[in-house]
Formats: C-alpha cells, structure tokens, sequence
C-alpha cells in the first residue's frame, strides 16, 4: 500500500506519486473490468477532482461492478442504496430514534444512514421520487446532512457515484436540473466491443480468482485533491473554458448557430470548474504539470452533456448532445484562436 | 533563474520565424500592389519615357518591400509566440503556460517543476521551421500584372488623345460644320437600327404587347386629341397616297367627319382592367434588363395582382386569365419559375385577345361605339356570346351547359363563375373568435358535393395560404414545418 506523501518532497515527486497511484488504481480496476477504458479515466478524474458521478448506460453493461471495483481499490467505506420509487429520504439520511440509557432514561438518538460511507453507490438513482433524490443534495454540496436541525458532517473523501438506465423510463422519476447540476461529469457507459466481450465471457465464466488490493487511503485521496488544484493554466487555455462554457448560452451573441438553435438553457459556472477541474486531474494523470488545450477537449463532453437543456426543436429533432458539445468546442477554439492560424494577426 | 533562458530563446526563434513568414505573406501581397502600380507609368510611356521604367520598377520593389516591413512590424507578443511554439513542437501548453507563470506573484510550488519541465523539453528540441509559409491569396495574380507591364514595356508607346485648340479660321468652320452633319446623320441613323433591334428583343422575350399611349411625334395622347387618330391605326405608318386623295379623298380625312367613331383614348388606358393589369406588368418589369428573367419576387407580384384582377373581373370565359396566373403562382411556389413564366404567357395572350375583342380586332371600332355596345349588353361587356353579358338570356341551369342552351352560338366549357354551373365549389370563411386566430370554412355552390377539379386547385391555394400563415403565427419546430410544406407540395404534386 502506498504511503500519504510527505509535504517535504518534491514536486515533481508529488506529480509522480500520484501518476503511479492513478495508474495502480487503473490496473487494480482492470483486473474486473474489461474495457470501457474512458469510463474508468472519467470516474478515476471524477474521483480525484472531488466531485461526484453519475453513470448512464443500460442494465449489464457493468456500472455497478465497475463502481464496487473502485470501492474495493480504495481504503474507504462502501454503502449502496439501491433506489426504489418507496424509498423514503430517511432511508438514505438516517433518522432519529428513541434509545434508552443505563439509568433508563429515553431520549433521541440519531441513526446514521448510508449516506454515511467514503463511496455511495446510489444505484438506478432515477427509480426513487423527487424527495428522496433531493436528499442526497445536501449532501453531494455540502458534505453534511441535516435531520432536526442538527447538521451531521459526512466523511471525507465523499463521493457519491449515481447509475440510471437511459431507456427504461416508465416509473422513473428523472433527476431535476438542479440535482444533474451538482454532478460533476455525466459519463455514458457504451456497449463493449467484440473483443472486450469475449474478454468478459472468458474471465466470467471460468473459476478464476481475482483479488483487489486496496491502493489508496482517504487522505492520499485529498492530498491528490489538493495537488490537482496547484496546477497552473494559462490564460488561453483559461480563455477557451469560458468560451466553451458561454458557447452553451443561447443567449451570448457569440454562441454557435447550433447552440443558439437547440439549446434553451447552457451550462452554469458549475460547468466551467468542472471543466478545468477535470482538465486539470487529467494533465496530472498525464504527468504533466500544465492544462493543455487537449484536456479541456476531452473533458468537454463529461462535464457539458448533462448542463445542456435542449429546447423544444432540440429534443423534437433528436439531437444528440455530445455532438452539440463538440460543435460548441470547435467554434470555442476558432474564437479563442487556438484552433486556427493566428501568426499573420 | 537559468529556466526561463533557455524558453525565452525559443520563443525568440519562433518569434523570428513568425516574422519572417509575415514579411513573406505581406510581401507578396505588397508586390501584387506594386506590379498593379507599376503597370501605370508603362500605359504613359510615351511622355515620360525612360522614366516610366524606372518608376514602373520603383513601385514594384516598393511595393514588396512596404509589404515585408510592415510584416516584420506586425505586432508580436511573446505569449503568442510561446502558444504556437506549443502547437509546432507538441509541448501542450508547456511553454506559453511556464512563461505566463514564472513570473506570477501567486505562483504555486508546482509551478518551479512546471519551469524545470518546460526548460528540460525546450532545451532538447532541435531547430526547424514549425511555422508554416502561408502564401495570400494576391501572389496568384501577381503574374497577371506582371505579363501585362512586360507587355507593355516591350510594346511600342500607346499615343495618348491629343488635345486641340479651336480653329478660329471661316472654312475650317464651314468643313466642321459639314462634317457634324454627316457625323450626326450617321448617329441617327445607327439609333435607328439601335432601336429596332432593341423592339425585335423586346418582342421575343415575353411577346407583350405594349399597351401603353404610343408615342407619336407629338408625345402622348390627350382625350379629344385628333392627331391620336393618326397614331393609332394601322394608316398611321403609310405614307399619304396623293393619288388617292385626289380621287377619293384620304381616308383619315373622311374619319374626323365621324366623331363618334374616334376611340375614347382615356378610356382606352385607363379603365380596362386588363390594361390596368398590363400597365402593371410593364412597371414592375421596368426596372429590369429586357435579357434577363423576371425576379421570382417581382413574377409573384405580378401574377398575384393579375390572378386578383381575374377574380375580380369575375371570369370571362376564354378570357379569364385568373386560372393561368394562379397556376403560375402554385408553380413559382413549388420553384418552378419556368412553368410560372410560361402561365404568365398564357394569361397575358387571354388578356392580349381579350384587348383584341374590345377593339373587335379592327382598331378604330373599339372606344366608345364598343362601350356603347358592351353597355347594352351587360355591365361587364366583352361581347363576346355566351360570356356574362349573355346572362340575362336564359332562364337558370339553362343555356350555360352543353346541349341545354337556347343559343345557337357554339356551346363551349362552363363558365367559372361561383354557383352558376352545377359543377362549381367554392370556398367561403370566417374568422373564428377565441384564444386562438382560426378561419372557419365552408363549401359553397351548387357543386359543393359534386367532384371537381379546378375549384380543387383553388382550395388547396386558399388552404395552403392559412397553412403558411399559421406556420408563421405559431412556433412550430423547422421540421415539423418542412414536414406540412412537403405535404403541400405532394398535393400540388398529385
């Protein structure tokens, strides 16, 4: 098991500690998770810029697996809440009950919930009713719960991975704006290709014993966390955040004509630092010390698809949001002329 | 610090090779200039002689080397440079960020290693070009001025007008006063040829008939104007035959004994809607070039002002051109501008032999003994049996269909008037009060329940108008609008 850093090393050790931690992490997850290598990056980046998850992907494709591999790779605790429409948000919260001390004296005492782990797994988020998501709220922003005026912190490193089907939609409840908006990426689990079925057939049908190590503690996982935010951006690559996240406005007079077409409300400022955030873990995960313009393109789409509200015409013609995102990237990039010829300026 | 060094020279190269790229795309844009200047003093090469060489020379390499300076000028800050050294050595934002940072007040500690990075890469790249030459689009025709000044310079000096001073002396005058005689005959007489010609295309190209008062020698036509007699008829072009009006008399002396007979030339242009219509006509296409087609806006124009002429008149019969101009509407918007043209041809030749008939084909008969004649008739007056005027002749369902009419004239197609063949449908609405705006319709006429065609086609006009006005009221997704356009048009189609 690694050691936390210790604060005299060097930066350059630092950044290296944390490419071995990312990529032991990586191949520890492997081990059970065949593909969906873009997948793994995204939660591992999601894990390590302190935000939370949602998975999106049809039932089997293993999102649950994946996020109860991650759990076992870390040194933290594990709860799962699978979400039913009659769950109640004290199921998730925890609530308060009558106890009686030695002198025989009732009084209330607070029982915690699961949402009292390191790692929840709030599993088919979208199947429990508004109330019940709007629970975990709080918590996913603030770090802490409040039941009867009292506010229980929640452990630290806290990280809230959601799953929800994207086509079994009769029953469900879909998660408010508000609530998507508190997730730091979106990431959408794909079918696995051939090769990476037959993989999966191979290694879930044979007695094969495969243990994970635990690699990381929870506070190597904050001292990453605030390695990650150390890392310098330059301007212009500051710059084409902005334009991206603005380029999702309908109402910026700069916004692409496909934005201005389909969009009706874009990404907040949520939306940017999850941006620079996610592109920052990314230059480190990368050993790099510096965001390129690179990161902030590869975590356009995790960070963006789920803060785009399509408007009528959007939704009516089928547009795909991942396609409007990267629409919005390059016309980011042609305004903030880092994607065009600028030397004869 | 020994770091930034190394990263601040290779910015200056590359700072170095963005210039010289500048001063080579701006030389060339400048020598393109130069060689279009230089091509001025080789046309005046016959006053300023060898000077023209020289300066056609001059403005060339002055124009080249403009173009480089201010190339090399060009403003260039460093972060720029460092950002496309980033980009021509792959160095991912490592140059532009350590150099932006290195000297930040709130630098982190990471930054350092971010510095030490940057300078460990720069300092291992080896140079080459990463800036690539970028040639204007100018340094294509600089060929083109540069033959021509060669050219030019290898042709003989181009002789320039010369001006000269009057000739005050009496027989010069008289010679130059021959001459611009001969020369103004010879203007005339082109024009002449000119004009005739400019009439042929005129004629070819939409075959109207000009309607308008025609243009004699005295200009237009007054009410009461006896000379019009001479413009408007088929004599007016012929010589006087002496030999006949020594016999007989001329002919147009004996017609300004019949006063009655003369056309009512206000009349004529003022109150025949279908001159009305071709007047129109002639004003849109005014402003155009006779050679070139009619804009789809200005053929809309026009034939919606024809087809509601047409309307208006109520149908004539043979003549009624409102059927033509309204399939050249449903044509031009389907796009198919051919079709409307040629719909629009049809409906000006209904109207052309309608003018025809009110002149009873014989020019000076139309006017008011026709007026006179159409008035006895009937209001609408086309004398034409059969048409409206005739109405009163028969009693109702009668006379007005084959086989079943009184008249001995030739039995022809039901006229289209609303409710007077058994065949006709029409349709009639009212707006609808509510939240919403909506027309209420209804079909009406005898034939409301009888299969029709025509009358079809005119409901699916009416329809597919409060269709596009609907679509423009409401806020309907573009496909979605595309979707009920498309629907229209297969109904067109069919």
């Amino acid at each position: 098991m690694a050691q936390p850093p210790v604060s005299s090393e060097s930066q350059e050790q630092r950044v290296a500690e944390f490419v071995n931690a990312y990529q032991s992490l990586r191949a520890e997850v492997g081990k059970i998770i065949v593909g969906h290598s873009e997948v793994v990056t995204q939660v591992l980046i999601g894990l390590f810029a302190g935000g939370h998850v949602l998975l999106e992907g049809v039932p089997g494709l293993g999102k649950t697996l994946l996020i109860k591999t991650l759990a076992e790779s870390l040194e933290l605790s594990f709860s799962r809440i699978q979400f039913t429409p009659d769950l109640m948000p004290g199921d998730i919260i925890g609530t308060n009950i009558i106890v009686e001390d030695a002198q025989g004296r009732k009084h209330f005492q607070f029982q915690r919930g699961p949402i009292f782990g390191h790692i929840l797994l709030a599993d088919e988020v979208n199947r429990a009713t508004p109330k019940t998501q709007s629970a975990l709220l709080e918590g996913m922003q603030e770090g802490a719960v409040t039941v009867s005026g009292s506010a229980h912190p929640l452990p630290s490193p806290f990280f809230v991975l959601a799953t929800q089907n994207p086509i079994e939609m009769e029953g469900t409840y879909p998660l408010p704006e508000a609530q998507l908006d508190r997730f730091l990426f979106k990431v959408r689990v794909r079918y696995p290709a051939l090769e990476e079925l037959t993989e999966i057939i191979d290694r879930t049908t044979h007695v094969r014993a495969v243990e994970v190590r635990r690699v990381l503690t929870g506070p190597q996982v904050l001292s990453m966390r605030e390695l990650v935010r150390e890392i310098p951006i330059a301007t212009h690559v500051r710059d084409l955040a902005s334009f991206i996240v603005l380029g999702t406005h309908p109402q910026w007079e700069r916004a692409p004509e496909s934005a201005r077409r389909y969009i009706r409300y874009g990404a907040s400022p949520r939306g940017a630092q999850a941006l620079v955030l996610g592109a920052k873990v990314r230059a480190l995960a990368d050993g790099r010390f510096n965001v390129s313009v690179d990161d902030l393109r590869a975590m356009a789409l995790p960070a963006l698809r789920h803060r785009l509200i399509l408007n009528f015409e959007g939704e009516a013609a089928g547009v795909d949001v991942d396609d409007l995102v990267g629409q919005i990237v390059e016309a980011a990039e042609a305004m903030s002329g880092t994607g065009k010829e600028v030397f004869l300026r | 610090m020994p770091g930034p060094t190394v990263i601040e020279r290779l910015v200056a190269d590359v700072a170095r090779q963005i210039r010289l790229r500048r001063a080579e795309f701006y030389g060339l844009r400048g020598l393109f200039w130069g060689a279009v200047a230089a091509v001025l003093p080789l046309l005046f090469k016959e006053p300023l002689g060898p000077w023209s060489y020289a300066g056609a020379g001059l403005f060339l390499l002055a124009g080249a080397a403009a173009g480089a300076g201010y190339g090399l000028l060009l403003r260039l800050p460093a972060a720029e440079a460092a950002r496309l050294a980033d980009r021509g050595y792959g160095l991912q934002e490592r140059i532009s960020t350590a150099l932006e940072w290195a000297e930040r007040p709130d630098r982190t500690p990471i930054v350092d290693a971010l510095v030490a990075d940057a300078t460990t890469r720069a300092g291992q790249l080896g140079a080459r070009r990463i800036i690539p030459r970028r040639v204007p689009r100018e340094a294509r025709l600089v060929p083109v001025p540069l033959l021509l000044g060669l050219v030019l310079a290898a042709a003989p000096p181009i002789p320039l007008p010369q001006a000269r001073l009057p000739n005050f002396s009496v027989s010069r005058d008289e010679d130059e006063e021959k001459a611009a005689v001969d020369r103004s005959g010879e203007a005339q007489q082109a024009e002449r040829k000119q004009a005739t010609r400019r009439d042929q295309v005129q004629r070819t190209d939409v075959q109207e008939r000009n309607l308008s008062p025609r243009l004699g020698g005295g200009g237009q036509s007054q009410p009461g104007d006896l000379a019009a007699v001479f413009k408007d008829t088929s004599l007016g072009g012929r010589a006087p035959d002496f030999n006949s009006f020594l016999k007989k008399g001329d002919e147009r002396l004996r017609m300004l004994d019949s006063l009655e007979r003369l056309p009512d030339l206000q009349s004529d242009f003022t109150q025949s809607q279908a001159r009305m219509v071709f007047q129109k006509a002639k004003a849109l296409r005014g402003g155009l070039d006779p050679n070139k087609k009619v804009s789809p806006e200005k053929l809309r124009e026009l034939l919606g002002e024809m087809e509601r002429l047409g309307r208006k008149n109520g149908g004539q019969g043979q003549g009624n051109w409102s059927g033509d101009a309204y399939e050249g509407m449903e044509a031009l918007e389907g796009g198919q501008t051919d079709k409307a043209m040629e719909a629009m041809e049809r409906a000006l030749n209904k109207m052309r032999s309608m003018e025809e008939r009110g002149r009873d084909g014989k020019g000076l008969k139309g006017g008011r003994e026709s007026e006179r004649r159409g008035g006895k008739r009937g209001d609408k007056g086309s004398g034409q049996p059969g048409g409206p005027g005739d109405e009163g002749d028969f009693p109702e369902g009668e006379g007005l269909l084959p086989g079943r009419g009184k008249s001995g004239a030739p039995k022809g197609d039901a006229t289209a008037r609303l409710r007077g063949s058994p065949f006709d449908v029409g349709v009639e609405g009212e707006a609808r009060a509510g939240r919403k705006q909506g027309i209420d319709t209804n079909m009406v006429g005898r034939g409301a329940q009888m299969p029709s065609r025509l009358q079809y086609m005119g409901v699916l006009g009416q329809y597919r108008k409060m269709m596009e006005e609907s679509i423009a009221r409401e806020q309907v997704p573009r496909d979605f609008q595309s979707q009920v356009k498309e629907y229209f048009q297969s109904l067109d189609e069919k």
